[in-house]
Order: C-alpha cells, then sequence, then structure tokens
C-alpha cells in the first residue's frame, strides 16, 4: 500500500479535532494535578494528622493499580452510585488522579532535598509552617523537582490516549477509527507517531525555557 | 455491598480464568522483556557509536508513544502489513517491545554501575569481549538491576489490562463481562463494586512485588553495598 498524501490532508480536520481533544485533557489534568502534588506534599510535609495518612494511601493506591481500570472506574463504575460525569470530564478525573499522585511524590521529594537550616531560620524568623512552605519551601522545591515534574506530565500526555478506550474522540482514536474504516493503517500510523513525538518534544522545550527563567535568579 | 460479594463469588470460575491469563501474560512478557532488554542493554555499552544509537533509537521510540498505541499498532494495523496476529500473540509483543525498552534502560544503568577500571583491567589480562561480559559485567549487574526488574513486573502487571481492549480475557476483561451480564440478565449495573474488586486485586498483587522490590533494594545496599539501578516509575515509562 503506498503512501496517500491526499488522503491524509482530507483527514486534516478530524485529526486536527482529535489532537485538540488530546491537548485539552491533558492541559486541564497537567495543572489540576500539579495542584493536587503542591497541596498533598504541603500536607504530607507539615504532617497534617488525617490528610498525611490520606496522601500516602492515596499515593500507593494509585501507583500500585493500572491507569486503564482506573479510568474504567472512573467512567462505567462513578455513574452507578450516582457520580455521573461526561466523557472528556471523566477522563480529565481520572488522569488528574493519576498523576496527582506522581506530583504529589515529585514535589514531596523535592521538599525533602532542602536543608532543614531553611526551615529553622523561617521558624527562627517567625514564620508560621504554612509561610515557610508559601514562600521558601514550596518554590524552592517547585525548581529541585521540575525534571521529575515534567516527566509526569509528558507521561501523562502520552497516557491521555488512554481514554480513547472508554470512546472519547481523542488524537488515537481519530486515527484508529480511519484505520478500521479506510483500511490506511500507514498514514494513520505515522501521524500517531508524528502527533505524539510532536506533543512531547516540544513539551520538553517549554519546560526547557521555564526551567531557565526560574533559574535567573541565581544566575549572574 | 452484600450483592456485590455475591456476585464475585459467583463468578469465581471466570475471574480466577482472567487472572491466570492476566499472570500468564506478565510472565511471557517479563521473559521476552529481559531478552530484549539485556540484548540492547548490553549494546548500549559498547563501543560503536552507531550501535549504541540504534539502541537508544529503539529505546526512544518505544517509551515516547503511548503503549495503547503500540499495542493498537499491532493489533489492528498488523493485518494490513501482512502479519495477521491473535490478540493474546499481539498483546504480548506490544508490551514485550515496551517493556523491552524499559528493560534496556535497566541494564544499562547496571552495565554502567560497575567501575569501568574492571572492564579495563580484564582487557589488560586479554579476556575476549563476550568473556568480559559474561564472566564480570553481568553477574555484577544482576545485582544492581535485581529490584528495578522487579519493579518492570509491578509495571507490566498493570499494563496487561490493555489486553482487555483488544480481546484478550484477562482480569480486567473478566470483569467487564460479569458487569455486562449482570446489567442484562438482573438489571443491575454492579460496575462500582465490580471494578472497585478488580483495583483492589491490581493493588494487592502490585504492592506485593513492590515491596519486594524495595526489600531487595534496601537488603542489597546495606549487604552487598550494592548502588541499584532506579526501579522504574509508571510515570516515567
Amino acid at each position: 500500500m503506498e503512501f496517500d498524501l491526499d488522503y491524509l490532508l482530507r483527514q486534516g480536520p478530524a485529526l486536527r479535532a482529535g489532537l485538540m481533544v488530546t491537548i485539552q485533557v491533558s492541559a486541564i489534568a497537567i495543572v489540576l494535578s500539579i495542584a493536587i502534588g503542591l497541596a498533598g506534599a504541603a500536607a504530607r510535609m507539615l504532617r497534617v494528622p488525617v490528610l498525611n495518612q490520606a496522601f500516602v494511601g492515596y499515593v500507593e493506591f494509585i501507583r500500585n493499580t493500572p491507569l486503564l481500570v482506573q479510568i474504567f472506574f472512573v467512567f462505567f463504575g462513578l455513574p452507578t452510585i450516582g457520580l455521573t460525569l461526561s466523557l472528556f470530564w471523566s477522563g480529565v478525573l481520572s488522569l488528574t488522579l493519576w498523576a496527582g499522585a506522581f506530583q504529589t511524590e515529585n514535589l514531596r521529594g523535592g521538599l525533602a532535598t532542602i536543608s532543614s537550616g531553611l526551615r529553622e531560620a523561617s521558624r527562627a524568623l517567625g514564620l508560621t509552617s504554612f509561610q515557610y512552605l508559601r514562600l521558601v519551601g514550596l518554590p524552592l522545591a517547585v525548581r529541585v523537582s521540575l525534571p521529575s515534574i515534567l516527566n509526569t506530565c509528558v507521561s501523562l500526555v502520552k497516557n491521555s490516549a488512554y481514554v480513547s478506550a472508554i470512546g472519547l474522540q481523542d488524537l488515537s482514536a481519530v486515527a484508529f477509527e480511519r484505520i478500521a474504516n479506510d483500511f490506511r493503517a500507514f498514514e494513520m500510523l505515522s501521524v500517531l507517531l508524528a502527533g505524539y513525538l510532536a506533543l512531547v518534544l516540544s513539551l520538553s522545550f517549554s519546560v526547557r525555557v521555564l526551567e531557565h527563567r526560574l533559574q535567573a535568579p541565581f544566575r549572574r | 455491598m452484600i450483592e456485590t460479594l455475591d456476585l464475585i463469588r459467583a463468578n469465581a470460575p471466570l475471574l480466577l480464568i482472567g487472572l491466570r491469563s492476566t499472570l500468564y501474560l506478565a510472565a511471557v512478557t517479563l521473559v521476552a522483556a529481559t531478552g530484549i532488554g539485556v540484548l540492547l542493554g548490553t549494546l548500549a555499552t559498547l563501543r560503536p557509536r552507531w550501535i549504541r544509537a540504534l539502541s537508544a533509537l529503539y529505546v526512544e521510540v518505544f517509551r515516547d508513544i503511548p503503549l495503547i498505541v503500540t499495542i493498537f499498532a499491532i493489533f489492528f494495523g498488523g493485518p494490513f502489513l501482512g502479519v495477521p496476529l491473535e490478540p493474546f500473540p499481539a498483546v504480548a509483543l506490544g508490551l514485550s517491545l515496551w517493556g523491552g525498552a524499559n528493560g534496556a534502560e535497566i541494564v544499562r544503568g547496571g552495565l554502567q554501575s560497575i567501575p569501568h577500571g574492571q572492564r579495563e583491567a580484564a582487557t589488560a589480562l586479554g579476556l575476549h569481549l563476550w568473556k568480559i561480559y559474561l564472566l564480570i559485567l553481568w553477574p555484577q549487574a544482576l545485582r544492581a538491576m535485581l529490584p528495578a526488574f522487579t519493579g518492570l513486573l509491578a509495571l507490566i502487571v498493570q499494563s496487561t489490562s490493555l489486553g482487555a481492549l483488544v480481546g484478550v480475557t484477562e482480569f480486567l476483561k473478566a470483569g467487564g463481562l460479569i458487569i455486562e451480564t449482570s446489567t442484562v440478565m438482573r438489571g443491575v449495573n454492579p460496575a462500582f463494586g465490580v471494578y472497585g474488586f478488580v483495583l483492589l486485586v491490581y493493588f494487592a498483587i502490585c504492592s506485593v512485588i513492590t515491596a519486594l522490590s524495595r526489600w531487595l533494594e534496601r537488603r542489597l545496599a546495606r549487604r552487598g553495598g550494592v548502588n541499584t539501578v532506579r526501579a522504574p516509575d509508571a510515570a516515567r515509562v
């Protein structure tokens, strides 16, 4: 079978729509999962009584269960107890919960590397624990754990392909539908390869820029 | 709650068939991924640059493409390329290619953790390259890699659930079948309980494997002073 460029161009709009879904789901889940990560890392660092243990359990549970089953549980399971979410938000919720666990670990690891001297200094200056986290701990932790946070984001973009399993029309769902209907495996697989590589690489690039800017105060 | 437990008990045989399929798939994948990993991980430590580049390309491609896309490409794309595969072999192949990429990273890390002087000393003594690997590098790297490979097994067990999407009756699919039957026959949708149960079983299996991996890491570090390779993380593979 030959590579049919005309065919590929005709599928442009559908593929673009799929790509947009992939980007939207990933972008929302990235933002929310980092928020969970910040909350989780703070709760664990401050040893907030119940939250601390809850986050330990949450992280262990997410890390030791398959993402696909988590997605099925959210999309098929939650509606049966009265919690109905749309296809899109089911995808966002599962990816957010999944990535949130890893971001919690990333940021907690970052916080742990900050020397206890800074914390003691903050206390000596009269800062509360919360103020320490907000003004000293987390800003530094984000810088330290940026590479691992990025890794999790890249994985999230990749794993957003899992939402096609519940029928959300993301890039991979659109492409595989075309393979099934038009028998254009070669073209569509090239699109998938190029699409995910482009997403992953552009994400790494933008974070390198961000990293550069975060380092600015420490450069001469 | 009680109904769900009854439903699970009544369908225990189906769930066991699914579980067996999951474990079988994971075992096949572990063996194949180890083979690919040892081969490509070793190539990554050889001198010629183009060999290292080939190995790196393989690793990069199979780690950057979503695993679900790899498996779909093999299962749905295979027939167009003249290699139609049954669901089970298709999933096993996809998982092995992906697992092999992660295995290669572990093996490379393990081999690189051995001080370079040993290799130079062996060369100075006139040992052949294959003997250096067989007698000196691999045996030592094995200890450094053991916890990481155990961690990889936990990820492989989790990833076998993708088989459900192309028609392998593994554990997740078995759960799905129970939900379907119950919904049609009794008009009650037990998805919450059954998928919750499926999650718990995966959690139990993978927690044990993860705990084993951490225990090995601690033990090797304490007893042998081995600097183990970091176990792969679901958010890094």
